[in-house]
């Protein structure tokens, strides 16, 4: 029972003669005893449930886990002695150091998964009786489920499944007391295994009641390396957002999508500048002093609100996109969200979870248009000494009387002076605005849309930076609205009177396709690694390929999307919202009527599955009998079918009925009771079929 | 103290919830209501791992961890039920339980039949009475296994066989499924034969005739063995000049005629203040003697009269006689 446990190095097999080859050994590794073939059944599985972490376990617990596993198949196969626990006490206390060494701590995430990967490699050095089996099975489904930090994608889904039926194989493995079938039934019988549970399983994942994690506090690495907006501008930080094809958020609409210039996905608003970066200004500006709703009068709508439901992936920040401008302050599960006076929503805690969210939006307004002066005066602080000639242009653009006007007179400019738009700028020095607008009039959103608001306070016009996403690739497959990392935008709003803050993008009047497509088809292709054959070959997922690799790039954004809605992220309300929708789904009379005809057929399957199997030729027999019996001459339970057949005889029947009688049972005997070939067999049951309706 | 109402506890849960009751004749079908079920330690402390699953999934937000322990514990579930059916479908049969005397083991053999379409690994069968299980057998589909399974005999008489439990973990392990099975089969238990009994009493017609032992004078030749031929009357000296494997035969030592004086073994000569059951242990030495000598001996128990005869039926006849004397015959 005890696997490769016994220790005795006789069993070892001979060494091999020099220059056999890779068959030989193959052929020996198939010799192998049973409990050292159980071994390294287990060995595998643990080496499937381990190599997944090296990609983010330092390299030196990498080698270590390897070495270690390598010893344990050589114990096995050469059938040594397990290493003593004075041997093995020490090495893991060595591996516990160096654990502390590389993390600084044994507790948190990363340090307890390598903890974890070490144990289960020592555990295997360590297995003296069935006991220890189990343990390293269910460690190693421990460590299964540590991998999801790490990655959760359906790569990894069939991966763990391919695992969880390798250690099952392996758990059966060691049940067996006697006999032991093949690696393969054993195989399929881990995965039967599995295949049942998989229903079950489902159920539970969509029933049982969720609860909205954490527990408890995580530990500060729990969140690493997650992307999103900041909260200030300098040139460059958005252009490194652009590079990232990561989705930010998926939108769903309500009813129509609007068109992509309408798209713009408001966030943060930036008003505060230093002549080189761009902030949030008001320092004094803190969650608690934000108001708790949107004041509708102040927003002024001038049309119907546009509804969606947004899926944000975490950002680790506080910020919710939301259409420009949000009519309402979204509800948001396990957090409190407010809008800020500039209609920024955030939330009390970070966001370091996928966010489902409902949206709504009005994109025709009047906001703010009885602004009082005095606070609309921020709107047009610059710091002094920068960007001298830029002042002098707006100083010559100046418009009192129009300033409508004098922002479409700056746009004309932007349009027609020969910019451009690159995602690699030149570096700008100390008066960036000035060297941007009059040297090298090529650059990215966040410069057009920070030397626009420039321009425009030095013209006495009150106007922020808005930073955010802007467009999305709308699905056909799924109909969801995908907005990525690359999506990230910025632009400016100004405040005019008699129309209150109006939105106003510059770099749409630089490269108008940046806005009515996206950012891929508005930047010329870039070779990937300077290879431009490589560009080609990819070229369709930059959006601009054949359109089968398009078509095909949207169903796999669309089967990615239905992962993460219905398995990273179905979390209690989703739960909930899909209960409900079963229920209404349920509770109409077609499916009331279903469930009822279900439940006959599963009982009709149930008898059909359980009705006595009678022989062909029995059957007929019976059928016989009961024919006789309608004529009044039932078969008494003790007659065979020659005494019955003497009694058929003197019954009274037609001569040609009687003939078919006793002929029918005559074969019938010699059939039941005689020795008959198969071909005599089925000529003899064709006859009696015939000779039951002449027997009536 | 506590023994008795324990006692009485454990007999009314063995009939109202194990529904254990009188000896099955024939073939028995474990049904499925015969088959219960209980976690084992390793599925307690699976149990208690599909928690930590679920509070880390929980904790950190991870789809597919709920996913990992979801599909984890329908594994279980799926266990729970093949664990179950690796009993349930079996059909049982009690075979032959050879005669022994008391203090032996007596073996009962039993079948384990499998009619189904599903192979049968590693089921467990003892008696309930041995705590952990002895012996594992597999049964492949449409296959019958046979299971020796021992108890300890303590009296003479009929002794009927305990109670069997079969017991499985397969596929997973992490289920203990078992059932109970009472079968209806005795073994028959001959009284202990006396250690150090008296010589056989062959005072008697025997020594009138003058004759030094019965049956051992006119050496009349040998003949080839005979299956029964005591070991005594082979005929060493031919044998060993041809070794069996080479073809050489065992050969016995043929006597004729000499003492037809009968050897009588007669339980009422013995001592009445003796008790009972030594003077059965020493009519059961007797015989073995007697047996072992090769005389033929009259055996009177009470009104029977068995014999003069010789051999094994003639003497299982006499130790059948001695084991049941006082218990009342079977049926």
């Amino acid at each position: 029972m005890n696997p490769d446990l016994a220790t005795a190095p006789a069993s070892s097999p001979a060494p091999a003669p020099l220059g056999s080859g890779v068959a030989a050994r193959l052929h020996r590794l198939r010799q192998l005893p049973r409990d050292k073939a159980d071994t390294l059944l287990l060995i595998l599985s643990s080496v499937m449930v381990l190599a997944p972490h090296l990609t983010h376990l330092p390299p030196w617990i990498g080698a270590m886990l390897g070495a270690t596993l390598l010893w344990r198949v050589s114990i096995t196969v050469r059938g040594s002695r397990l290493p003593p626990l004075a041997l093995l006490m020490p090495l893991s206390l060595l591996a516990m150091a160096g654990v502390y060494g590389s993390f600084h701590t044994l507790l948190g995430r990363e340090a307890g998964v390598a903890m974890l990967a070490l144990l289960l490699a020592f555990k295997l050095l360590e297995m003296h009786a069935k006991r220890d089996l189990f343990v390293v099975v269910f460690l190693s489904f421990f460590l299964l489920l540590t991998n999801f930090f790490y990655s959760q994608s359906m790569a990894t889904a069939l991966l763990m499944v391919a695992t969880i039926v390798l250690l099952l194989t392996a758990q059966i493995t060691f049940q067996f007391t006697g006999a032991m079938p093949s690696l393969a039934r054993r195989l399929r019988l881990a995965a039967l295994i599995f295949l049942l549970a998989a229903p079950l399983g489902l159920l539970m994942f969509v029933a049982v009641p969720r609860v909205q994690g954490p527990l408890w506090g995580l530990p500060g690495d729990a969140h690493n390396g997650r992307t999103g907006l900041s909260e200030s501008m300098a040139p460059g930080n958005v252009s490194n957002l652009a590079q990232s094809e990561d989705t930010a958020f998926r939108v769903r609409f309500t009813g129509p999508a609007p068109g992509k210039d309408q798209l713009y996905w408001r966030a943060i608003v930036l008003d505060e500048y230093d002549g080189r970066t761009w902030r949030r200004g008001r320092s004094g500006r803190s969650w608690q002093q934000n108001r708790r709703g949107i004041d509708a009068a102040e927003l002024g709508a001038t049309g119907a609100a546009l509804r969606y439901q947004i899926t944000m992936e975490p950002t680790n920040g506080r910020w919710l996109n939301l259409l420009d401008v949000p009519n309402q302050v979204p509800q948001v599960e396990n957090n409190q969200a407010v809008a800020s006076e500039q209609l920024e929503i955030s939330t009390l805690y970070p966001l370091d979870q996928r966010l489902r969210y409902d949206g709504s939006s009005v994109p025709s307004h009047r906001w703010q248009i009885g602004a009082d002066q005095a606070e609309l005066r921020r709107y047009l602080s610059l710091p002094s000494g920068f960007n001298p000639r830029t002042l002098a242009l707006a100083e010559r653009m100046r418009r009192d009387d129009d300033q409508a006007g004098a922002v479409d007179a700056v746009l004309a400019n932007f349009r027609h002076d020969r910019y451009s738009y690159t995602l690699e700028p030149p570096l700008l020095g100390r008066d960036a605005v000035d060297q941007f607008l009059f040297d090298t009039k090529a650059g990215f959103c966040e410069h057009y849309a920070g030397a626009f608001v420039v321009l425009m306070r030095a013209m006495a016009i009150p106007a922020r930076v808005v930073t955010g996403y802007q467009g999305g690739e709308l699905n056909p497959v799924d109909g969801y609205l995908t907005v990525r990392q690359s999506d990230a935008h910025a632009w400016a709003e100004v405040w005019l009177p008699a129309r209150g803050w109006v939105r106003v993008d510059p770099t749409a009047a630089v490269a108008p396709e940046r806005i009515a497509l996206n950012l891929s088809r508005a930047l010329p292709p870039r070779a990937p690694f300077g290879l431009q054959a490589l560009g080609g070959m990819i070229g369709g997922f930059q959006g601009d390929g054949p359109g089968w690799l398009a078509s095909l790039r949207d169903n796999y954004s669309a089967l990615n999307n239905g992962w993460n809605q219905w398995v990273l992220d179905y979390n209690p309300e989703r739960q909930r919202g899909f209960i409900d929708q079963l229920g209404a789904a349920l509770a109409n009379w077609r499916s009331l009527l279903a469930l009822p005809v279900l439940a006959a057929l599963a009982l009709a399957w149930r008898w059909w599955r359980a009705r006595p199997r009678l022989d062909r030729l029995d059957a007929l027999y019976l059928a016989f009998c009961r024919q006789q019996a309608r004529r009044g001459h039932a078969r008494a339970p003790h007659e065979g079918p020659h005494a019955y057949a003497r009694r058929l005889r003197g019954s009274g029947a037609k001569p040609e009925q009687r003939d078919a009688m006793l002929r029918f049972l005559a074969i019938y005997s010699a059939i039941k009771y005689g020795v008959a070939s198969e071909s005599q067999k089925s000529a003899a049951l064709a006859t009696l079929a015939s000779l039951l309706p002449r027997s009536r | 103290m506590l023994a008795a109402p324990r006692a009485a506890l454990r007999r009314i849960i063995d009939r109202v919830l194990f529904k254990l009751g009188d000896s099955e004749p024939g073939e028995t079908l474990l049904t499925a209501r015969r088959v219960f079920i209980v976690p084992s330690r390793p599925g307690l402390a699976f149990a208690v791992l599909l928690l930590l699953l679920f509070i880390g999934a929980i904790n950190y937000s991870l789809g597919l961890g709920f996913a990992l322990t979801f599909f984890t514990a329908g594994c279980a579930l799926v266990d729970m039920y093949l664990t179950a059916k690796n009993l349930a479908g079996l059909r049982l049969a009690a075979g032959h339980a050879p005669a022994v005397f008391a203090g032996e083991p007596a073996h009962f053999a039993f079948q384990v039949i499998n009619r189904g379409r599903r192979d049968r690994y590693a089921v467990w069968i003892d008696f309930q009475e041995a705590g952990a299980p002895r012996h594992a057998t597999d049964i492949a589909a449409g296959t019958s296994s046979g299971v020796l399974a021992s108890t300890l005999s303590v009296e003479r008489g009929w002794l009927a066989a305990p109670r069997v439990r079969l017991t499985t973990r397969f596929p997973l392990g992490l289920f203990r499924a078992w059932a109970y099975w009472q079968p209806d089969v005795k073994a028959l238990i001959y009284p202990f034969p006396e250690a150090e009994g008296p010589p056989l009493p062959l005072h008697g017609a025997a020594s009138e005739d003058g004759h030094g032992q019965v049956g051992l004078d006119n050496f009349a030749g040998i003949r080839s063995y005979q299956a029964g031929d005591p070991m005594r009357h082979l005929a060493w000296r031919q044998i060993a000049r041809l070794d069996p494997f080479l073809g050489g035969q065992l050969v016995t030592k043929h006597f004729e005629g000499g003492a037809t004086a009968e050897l009588r073994l007669d339980f009422d000569q013995l001592p009445a203040t003796m008790d009972l059951e030594l003077r059965l242990s020493r009519m059961a030495h007797w015989v073995l003697q007697a047996e072992q000598r090769a005389l033929p001996y009259l055996f009177c128990l009470g009104r029977d009269e068995i014999g003069p005869a010789l051999g094994q039926a003639h003497s299982a006849a006499c130790l059948q006689a001695l084991a049941l004397y006082g218990l009342e015959r079977p049926a």
